[in-house]
């Protein structure tokens, strides 16, 4: 009978410490991602993009042979929410007209809103249970960095980019526990922190935090980003309240965030490069 | 002592087996969602590695896997698969050298072991962090390791065929 644990078990295992040393010092270092990783995912990004390809063949078969009923159903829907927002473009552009005609008679600045967006494909949706993680194929070649928003082609908030490689990027989805946004109740203007929670994470949901003793906020309210700091965009939409809830202690309350951003089926997502917003 | 040229091919089809796995794991057991949770099948491919290559080249495997996951996929410090595959793959190899015949019940109960184990450090680092809903977390580890002990059926006779195949033919 051999030794349960042998003296080659043993370094091989201190090899394995040092290499995470390693890893860490180098992630330590690096602004974007540091050189081995990036190398990993260059050469990682050709099997990347044939397996969504692959995948996002076979998923567009399966949604052609079984989800016809549900689109033709949803597309009388959408009809029907397209005739109702056209009744509001059309009230909006005669508001944004006296709008600009009091801020003229007001001598107050025009409000600007320069978004500067990357289109990216998402090559990997994290396989694992306990982080909600993409990995797009654009990277620092086309201006990404860490610390952008990522967002759908509604303007939709995904997820902010965590490690940007040379044409590759990961992005923390809003649902990842790791997540945290400065956010706005849009109709009561109230300020709170988007949080991605690791319990609600499983359930496609994140968590709405320092809402205040008295917060403002109901079921139904839509949250956007703040913008405060001038770190992330403002306006961009995280989600819908779904519920209010006491906090463990009792002491607090939260709100639960539904995400516009329907993550499962996403395939392209934009990057914001750059911002630049007047209010 | 065995010729350079064998070990360079043996452990090359090994990585090209795995290159399948991961992408099984891609295209399809990331599709796939129970309850909330999906099959992560990784810390099976140390485990069964490591219960036919044995103690010595087994726990190296793992660490070479360990590392390339480290740089590809998301974890909770960096080095975390490194280390965690080592330690399923000596876990393996004890359980493969000491106590069970590999055979189907050794390879059930190292993968079971080895996605406990990588659920278990994830559970540590979360403590060590100060994280909440340990019991939440548990629950987790365990509908994983459930949910993707089938699939430890593609990967056991895989890595077993390369395990025959490169002894006797080369």
């Amino acid at each position: 009978m051999k030794r349960p644990a042998n003296k080659f078990g043993i370094m091989v295992l201190a090899a394995a410490a040092v290499i995470a040393v390693l890893l860490s010092v180098m992630s330590y270092f690096s602004v974007s991602a540091a050189v081995l990783p990036n190398l990993a995912g260059i050469i990682a990004s050709p099997f990347r993009s044939a397996s969504a390809a692959i995948s996002g063949y076979v998923s567009g078969w399966t949604e052609y042979l079984t989800e016809f009923d549900a689109l033709k159903e949803e597309n009388g829907q959408l009809k029907m929410k397209i005739a109702e927002m056209e009744e509001s473009v059309r009230q909006a552009e005669a508001d944004r007209d006296e709008n600009v005609r009091l801020r003229e008679l007001a001598g107050l600045r025009e409000q600007r809103r320069d978004l500067h967006f990357e289109s990216a494909r998402i090559l990997v949706q994290d396989a694992s249970n306990w982080s909600s993680m993409l990995t797009v194929n654009k990277g620092t070649a086309h201006d990404v960095e860490v610390g952008d928003c990522v967002v759908t082609e509604a303007g939709c908030l995904v997820g902010v980019v965590t490690k940007a490689g040379s044409n590759w990027s990961t992005v923390r989805t809003v649902l990842d526990s790791e997540t945290s946004i400065g956010a706005l109740v849009f109709r009561s203007g109230a300020t709170a922190v988007a949080q991605g929670d690791f319990a609600l994470m499983s359930e496609g949901r994140l968590a709405l935090n320092y809402l205040g003793t008295e917060p403002d906020v109901v079921s139904g309210d839509l949250v956007v980003t703040s913008g405060l700091a001038g770190y992330y965009p403002s306006q961009l939409v995280i989600g819908y309240v779904e519920e209010i809830r006491a906090s463990d202690n009792g002491l607090a309350q939260y709100a639960v965030l539904r995400p516009e951003a329907e993550l499962a089926g996403l395939t392209q997502v934009f990057i914001v490069t750059s911002f630049d917003i007047t209010d | 002592m065995l010729p350079k040229s064998y070990v360079v091919f043996k452990w090359t089809v090994y990585a090209l087996a795995s290159l399948l796995l991961f992408a099984l794991q891609s295209l399809l057991l990331s599709h796939i969602r129970v309850m909330g949770v999906t099959p992560f099948l990784y810390p099976i491919l140390p485990a069964a590695a490591a219960m036919y290559e044995g103690s010595r080249r087994g726990p190296l495997f793992a660490l070479a896997l360990g590392v390339v996951c480290d740089l590809l996929l998301p974890g909770p410090f960096q080095g975390f698969f490194a280390i965690s595959f080592t330690l399923i793959a000596l876990f393996s190899a004890m359980m493969a050298e000491n106590f069970i015949e590999p055979g189907f019940l050794c390879a059930l109960i190292v993968s079971a072991g080895g996605l406990l184990l990588t659920g278990g450090l994830r559970m540590l680092v979360q403590i060590l962090t100060g994280g909440e809903y340990l019991g939440l977390m548990g629950r987790i580890a365990l509908q994983e390791t459930l949910l993707t002990l089938p699939a430890a059926v593609v990967v056991f006779p895989l890595y077993r065929v390369i395990h025959r195949r490169c002894a006797v033919d080369y």
